[in-house]
């Protein structure tokens, strides 16, 4: 009898799992967010919300008039409220957790990003694996707004392209949330983040962007965008943004000419780069040491020279050690005199060395690392020269 | 009046293991790295040397009693009626313990995983599991700690071997800028979180051990090892999530899982974490709960234990809803009051018996 109950009851209660999961999401009740961007409104937040139009990029024959991605712009006192307030204007409830890329308008960046931030580092459905950038001379929401060729999603176009300029190109920064809050506490480094343009603001809106070989709208990620804690202080060219990656020991890989001896030029691929910072205080003043160590292939040679000797390479990796370094001195120089931020690290380089000079150089810390002293020294190691030795340039092309 | 259940050696290590890892894992390398800032790995080392010095007194009070547990021995040494009521306290503190560790493991669930699940399902179902464990016995809970010792392991290697190329050792320079003092601060919660709640193995041990001589080494080898488990955590979190995240954090070591990224395959591995949490924790709230439901129906001279587990079981459940009223209370209590309160119970309480115990076993001659 106890057991004919006990089987009773215990079938029952296993009848109250057939619902199912109480708080159970489908697929098709989510709008999957690829991107958001954050621009300033009156009082508050402009969030505007890229999401996937599924009927548009899984199936088979997509109707192909309608947008791959589709863009809701919502304002609210604070970001929160703003991500809720899409529900009055989308069939689908908001899903995060595949958010790409997070960009913040210049305007707002101007003026402070730290309360932004605070909700994607709180809210456990966002992941921290997406960018954030910066949009230049723009808003967050023209960024979000532009259709773009090959990938049918723009957020993944942002995602991808920095991802690839950063490992192949190098002036550009991929920098998570984590790293950027990390950034934005730290007392010895300040963050900078990739900017992104945007060209022909009002065609690459629609459709008809995508329609010509060559869309009049597009975006462009152009150099860094130069923070003092959480706001936006100047910009970065893509040389001095090359740099930066450079010194932050970022790059990948990356092109870059060197001039022949005899005039022309010869292009170079860096296939390997290390970058080491070392500081140390004498006599109450910072100093920091950059020790690159690269290596290089030939990758295109326009001049007349002769391959096939050992002279002409170390005269190459030469040339190629004092490009670099000749680089890596121009950003620092430039971000000392203009910015006045250090955004290297260097202060954290001190602090590493000597924690007792830092607690008393880190009350003013923008002014030392203006007037810090700093060597660069690379060292460059050609490898290979690709297919051929010499060029054909040099049997008389004359 | 006691069960006579008796364990062996090895499940004895693996469970003092376990209940060293506990919720420890979870949250010390937070703790830590608000004291100790990038050395909260070294707290964790002297925060270790600190726990096993403290097992190092346990051994001792240890051999006072090699055929009773403590229960009885308060009542043995210091007369049934004090006796009963320092065991009052002693169940108390097991009581609060237990229950917040069930919330720990429900608030976890609630705020990274499932968030729109009530906390009470998981604090029921995980209450029904203890319950479940406790009828079944000690020896029951003992053999469960054995088998998943393994999946335990290789967990755990998988997930550190997959974040070591993460590592910057940056992050964790320089080493001696805030000296000592700091170090032992974090030692001190380290002890408190992980070594001092060990008083509640005195229920078992050293009485219900099969070979009761070498239960003191067993004891230490347990703490030797879940110390080593917690000190790379926090290594790992130290180095790769650098100190301001870490100290920002809630759950430090769910965000380490979070970093796993190789190849684009292998990642979103976190839960992974979470399932080694699951292990700890359940060992560590049911011996919490065993020591308060045996050391209950001692003091009340019951003959079995096991009707009380079921009322206990559901006394846990609702006083681990209202334990902490919410989460910035549950911080402030940790690092506040929870220190002082394990010090009374871990350290002091066993000092005090050492005394008493030796003092009684002089008298008697």
């Amino acid at each position: 009898m106890v057991r004919l109950l006990s089987v009773l009851v215990s079938v029952f209660l296993l009848l109250s799992l057939l619902s199912g999961c109480w708080s159970r999401r489908e697929l098709d009740e989510l709008g999957i967010a690829v991107g958001i961007g954050v621009d300033k409104a009156a009082n508050g937040y402009r969030v505007t919300t890229q999401v996937v139009s599924p009927g548009e990029i899984a199936a088979a024959r997509p109707s192909g008039n309608r947008t791959p991605v589709t863009v809701y712009e919502t304002t609210g006192s604070t970001i929160f409220e703003a991500i809720r307030k899409i529900t009055t204007k989308s069939s689908r409830e908001i899903y995060l957790a595949h958010l790409r890329v997070l960009v913040i308008g210049e305007a707002l960046a101007k003026e402070g990003i730290h309360k932004a931030l605070d909700h994607f580092s709180r809210d456990h459905e966002v992941r921290t694996d997406y960018f954030v950038i910066v949009a230049k001379g723009a808003t967050a929401s023209d960024v979000l707004k532009v259709l773009t060729p090959i990938e049918k999603i723009p957020a993944n176009y942002l995602y991808l392209a920095l991802d690839s300029s950063q490992k192949l190109w190098a002036p550009t920064a991929t920098i998570t949330l984590d790293e950027l809050i990390t950034d934005i506490t730290s007392e010895g480094k300040n963050p900078a983040l990739s900017a992104v343009r945007v060209i022909g603001k009002q065609i690459s809106q629609t459709q008809k962007n995508v329609e010509s070989i060559e869309p009049p709208g597009f975006l462009k990620y152009s150099g860094l965008a130069v923070f003092r804690k959480d706001k936006l202080i100047g910009w970065l060219n893509e040389k001095e943004s090359k740099g930066y990656s450079y010194i932050t020991n970022n790059v990948e890989s990356t092109v870059g000419a060197i001039a022949c001896p005899g005039g022309g030029k010869i292009a170079v691929e860096v296939i390997k780069s290390k970058t080491k910072i070392k500081g140390k205080v004498r006599n109450g003043k910072p100093n920091i040491d950059i020790v690159v160590k690269m290596e290089e292939n030939v990758g295109e040679v326009e001049c007349e020279i002769d391959m096939t000797k050992r002279e002409t390479i170390s005269e190459l990796e030469y040339a190629a050690k004092l490009r670099v370094e000749k680089i890596i001195k121009n950003t620092i120089k430039k971000v000392q005199s203009d910015l006045k931020v250090d955004i290297f690290g260097f202060g954290e380089a001190i602090h590493r060395a000597d924690p007792a000079a830092w607690k008393t150089l880190k009350q003013n810390w923008d002014e030392q690392f203006a007037q810090l002293d700093f060597n660069v020294n690379a060292s460059v190691k050609i490898r290979r020269i690709g297919t051929v030795a010499n060029s054909f340039h040099k049997e008389g092309v004359e | 009046m006691t069960s006579n259940a008796k364990i062996s050696i090895r499940q004895f290590s693996v469970l003092i293991m376990f209940y060293t890892i506990g919720t420890t894992i979870l949250v010390i390398p937070s703790s830590l790295a608000a004291d100790a800032k990038q050395n909260a790995w070294i707290a964790a080392i002297a925060g270790w040397l600190l726990g096993l010095l403290i097992v190092a007194v346990y051994m001792v009070l240890g051999k006072l009693f090699p055929h009773m547990n403590i229960i009885q021995y308060l009542a043995h040494v210091l007369g049934k009626w004090f006796g009963k009521l320092i065991a009052l306290g002693l169940i108390f503190f097991s009581f609060i313990g237990a229950a917040t560790v069930i919330f720990y493991m429900g608030n976890f669930m609630t705020t990274q995983v499932m968030p729109e699940t009530p906390i009470e399902a998981f604090i029921v179902l995980f209450a029904s599991l203890i319950v479940l464990g406790l009828r079944l016995g000690l020896e029951v809970l003992a053999r469960t700690a054995e088998i998943l010792f393994p999946w335990f392991v290789i967990l755990f290697v998988i997930l550190a071997l997959f974040l070591i190329p993460e590592i910057e050792l940056e992050k964790i320079m320089p080493i001696t800028e805030f000296g000592i003092k700091p170090i032992m601060k974090g030692a001190v919660s380290y002890a408190s979180y992980s070594s001092l709640p060990l008083i509640v193995f005195f229920m078992i041990y050293p009485a219900s051990l099969n070979r009761n001589k070498e239960a003191g080494k067993a004891f230490f080898i347990g703490t030797f090892l879940g110390g080593i488990f917690v000190i790379i955590v926090t290594f790992l979190s130290i180095s790769i999530l650098g100190v301001d995240f870490t100290e920002r954090n809630m759950y430090p070591s769910y965000a380490l899982g979070k970093q796993i990224i190789i190849g684009n395959f292998i990642q979103r591995v976190e839960i992974l974490i979470a399932g080694i949490w699951f292990m700890t924790i359940f060992f560590k709230s049911a011996l919490y709960a065993y020591s308060f439901v045996t050391g209950l129906a001692q003091i009340f001279e019951c003959k079995d234990y096991r009707p009380l587990v079921l009322p206990s079981g559901m006394i846990l459940a609702a006083y681990s809803l209202i334990v902490y009223p919410d989460v910035v209370y549950m911080m402030d209590f940790d690092t506040t009051v929870y220190i002082p309160f394990s010090l009374v119970f871990g350290l002091l309480l066993p000092l005090m018996l050492l005394g008493a115990g030796i003092l009684h076993k002089r008298m008697i001659k």
